[in-house]
């Protein structure tokens, strides 16, 4: 205990220089600024700046990446209150009653919660990043093939079924992730796999040209395609957070923060769930339920909080598990990986301080935007008015470097093109690209463990449905699918009311 | 799942909203579905079985691959079903509206710059900055071209003017930060 105090102690104390600062301030003026321009996602934002960063040492490198991502989803909340329209999906939520308080004029109100509210929550996600990345950790040494297999599974069927309205194309957009990661030569024997004799495709699809395919490419043609402008609030008040509002509200964002760092512990679970889940709860325990979707400040409070708490929750699994939360967080993945730090179970015996290194990183990107959402708010405001078609291009640009960054390969910048394209064209067809990113991720991970875990139980499939952790995770993966099944849904809905019914009941007769 | 009630109501309409798609595009989608899924499997048992390397036959490569064709042929027909059920083929597919045809325009411009500047200007000795000021030059005045506003599509020397200075400043600006500052190769 008092090693890891002693540890966290030390990472805070090398962060304490001033090259460190400007970069943290730097990723977070960026982040915000990508979170501000709706539609650019903080995928984005953390692939591109992989790219940018990628002769910087590993630590500036992931610090930058980290202030980026928090500065993203903060920035995203600004669209949300100012143009009803999320700067990035998680801040969604935060439309109603943002936008309805920027209309009755509270505009700078609003922005003031949202950038008070994410401080402390983020602060919350850093704290339970601090308990619980090195508990999980230990836990998942004792994780093998099948437990992995299930858990790759959970996050792909867990994504596929909570981003957007329809789990089934979801879990088909989780489907072509896993198969697009099988192109190219396969872990076990270096056999090549659906590569046609071309030799590119020998490495395949690298994953920073695929994201930055779907969610860059497809972001600028699907803006390009839209001949409308838009129109945005008027912000005439304060923006100063309210530290008054929240010790007002000082549960809505206690329980908000901690909700959100459970939904992203989840794998697959987005930010948008974290935001959600929050804003529910907060309506139901609310004592003015109907104030919400109208201008609450409960309402805004939690969505913000539960936002914001997740990144640190997307962070845990993948830290410790190696299976990212969320899209940007797999990214983060990625960049890790790029810079040496291998993410995992393994993580906490060959790079220990680094988990004390993102606790840090967490708590001066936190810092970062509190200082932006103080200063910073106006005058970050005026991007939005760069037009369209002169950002999207500029935007395209930046999306072809961050192809051909990574490997200097020319085929990168042209997979780019291609999921780009297709991801345009299924984007219009109604499928999420954010099961796509996972089924890329966790791919190799299922291909491996499904492998080596029928090779280890000698072609049975016993193992897998009875090791207690692996069953646990397929009981819920399983019941998860089935409960799209609409008879299944009809069932356990019965089977719930009935025992809700019989436990009431047991309780209006002691009464 | 979003529950409705908690949904932003008012929202403007825009390309990110989710419409209910209609039954005949399901179908049509799942059809492409089952037949990439039948592709993949197919694919995945002509899978060489590396026999003569004598491996653990539970190991062949074409294990997840197999797998992943059927669950895609699975849900791409539970997709097929499911559009049938919708009417998928009693209704056909809305005409396309004015809007419609003309975001299909935009985005055909779009993808025919995009393309021309990674696959044509990029990487074939062009310097970077050069391949991009003409890129950008070009994407600004030909949509400014297609705007809706008159006043817009009047392209004069002051437009061009300005979409030139902004395809150099932008081009040169990213070129320096990325290649001299923090050393990232250009294509």
């Amino acid at each position: 205990m008092l090693q890891g105090i002693q540890d966290l102690g030390a990472a805070y104390w090398s962060f304490m220089n001033p090259m460190t600062l400007l970069y943290g301030l730097g990723g977070a003026f960026v982040g915000i600024v990508m979170g501000i321009l709706p539609g650019l996602s903080a995928t984005l934002c953390i692939a591109l700046l992989t790219t940018l960063t990628i002769k910087l040492q590993a630590n500036d490198a992931i610090l930058v990446l980290i202030c980026s991502y928090v500065g993203a989803l903060y920035g995203g909340s600004r669209t949300a209150i100012l143009l009803n329209i999320p700067g990035t999906a998680a801040n969604a939520a935060s439309c109603a009653d943002g936008y309805a308080l920027a209309l009755q004029g509270q505009a700078g109100r609003a922005i003031g919660i949202a950038t008070s509210g994410a401080f402390v929550s983020t602060l919350i996600g850093v704290v339970c990043l601090a308990l619980f990345t090195p508990l999980l950790a230990e836990v998942a040494l004792q994780f093998g093939a099948f437990e992995f297999f299930w858990l790759s599974l959970f996050g792909v069927t867990m994504s596929g079924s909570i981003v957007g309205g329809d789990a089934l194309k979801g879990w088909l957009m989780g489907l072509l992730g896993l198969l697009v990661a099988q192109i190219g030569q396969e872990s076990l024997y270096a056999y090549n796999r659906f590569t046609f004799d071309w030799d590119e495709l020998a490495g395949g699809i690298s994953l920073i040209p695929a994201l930055v395919g779907a969610f860059g490419l497809a972001e600028v043609l699907t803006t390009l395609s839209d001949p409308i402008e838009r129109k945005i609030a008027d912000l005439k008040d304060s923006v100063l957070p309210r530290w008054k509002e929240i010790i007002q509200y000082k549960w809505t964002v206690f329980r908000s923060g901690i909700i959100g760092v459970l939904t992203g512990l989840m794998p697959g679970v987005g930010e948008d769930a974290g935001a959600w889940m929050s804003y529910a709860a907060a309506k139901g325990l609310s004592k003015e339920p109907e104030m919400f979707g109208k201008g609450s400040i409960d309402g805004l409070m939690a969505a913000e909080t539960g936002d914001m708490s997740s990144i640190p929750g997307h962070i845990i699994p993948s830290l410790a598990l190696g299976i990212p939360g969320s899209a940007p967080s797999a990214v983060l993945m990625a960049a890790m990986i790029i810079h040496g730090v291998q993410p995992g179970p393994m993580l906490m015996i060959q790079n220990p301080h680094f988990i004390y290194h993102v606790v840090a990183m967490t708590t001066l990107a936190s810092i970062a935007i509190l200082l932006f959402g103080l200063f910073g708010v106006r005058p970050l405001l005026q991007v939005l008015r760069v037009r369209r078609h002169i950002l999207m291009p500029i935007v395209f640009l930046l999306c072809t470097i961050g192809a051909f960054a990574t490997a200097s390969r020319l085929f990168d910048v042209y997979a780019m093109l291609a999921i780009g394209i297709g991801a345009y064209l299924l984007r219009r067809r109604g499928y999420e690209m954010a099961p796509f990113v996972l089924g890329l991720v966790l791919g190799p991970l299922l291909d491996k463990s499904l492998r080596r875990g029928l090779v280890l139980s000698d072609g049975s499939l016993l193992p897998f449905f009875t090791r207690p952790i692996a069953m646990a995770f397929a009981v819920v993966t399983i019941f998860t699918i089935l409960m799209y099944v609409p008879a299944f849904n009809k069932g356990v809905k019965r089977a719930v009311g009935a025992a809700g019914g019989a436990v009431r009941g047991l309780f209006v007769r002691r009464a | 799942m979003a529950d409705p009630a908690l949904t932003p109501q008012a929202a403007p309409a825009d390309p990110h909203d989710h419409q209910e798609s209609a039954p005949r595009a399901d179908l049509k989608d799942a059809v492409g579905w089952l037949v990439l899924g039948i592709v993949t499997l197919v694919g995945s048992l002509r899978m060489d079985r590396l026999e003569s390397q004598n491996i653990n036959p539970y190991t062949v490569p074409g294990l997840l691959p197999g797998l992943l064709g059927l669950a895609m042929i699975l849900l791409g027909a539970v997709m097929g079903l499911r559009s049938w059920q919708r009417g998928a083929l009693t209704q056909g597919l809305p005409a396309p509206t004015a809007d419609e045809r003309e975001q299909r325009k935009r985005v055909l411009l779009a993808i025919a710059l995009c393309c021309g500047y990674a696959v044509v200007l990029v990487g074939h000795g062009l310097p970077f900055w050069l391949a991009s000021t003409l890129y950008v030059t070009a994407s600004i005045l030909l949509f400014q071209r297609l705007s809706r506003d008159e006043q817009e599509r009047r392209i004069g020397t002051r437009p061009a003017v300005k979409a030139l200075v902004i395809g150099v400043l932008s081009s040169v600006i990213i070129w320096i930060v990325f290649e001299r500052i923090f050393l990232v190769r250009m294509p």
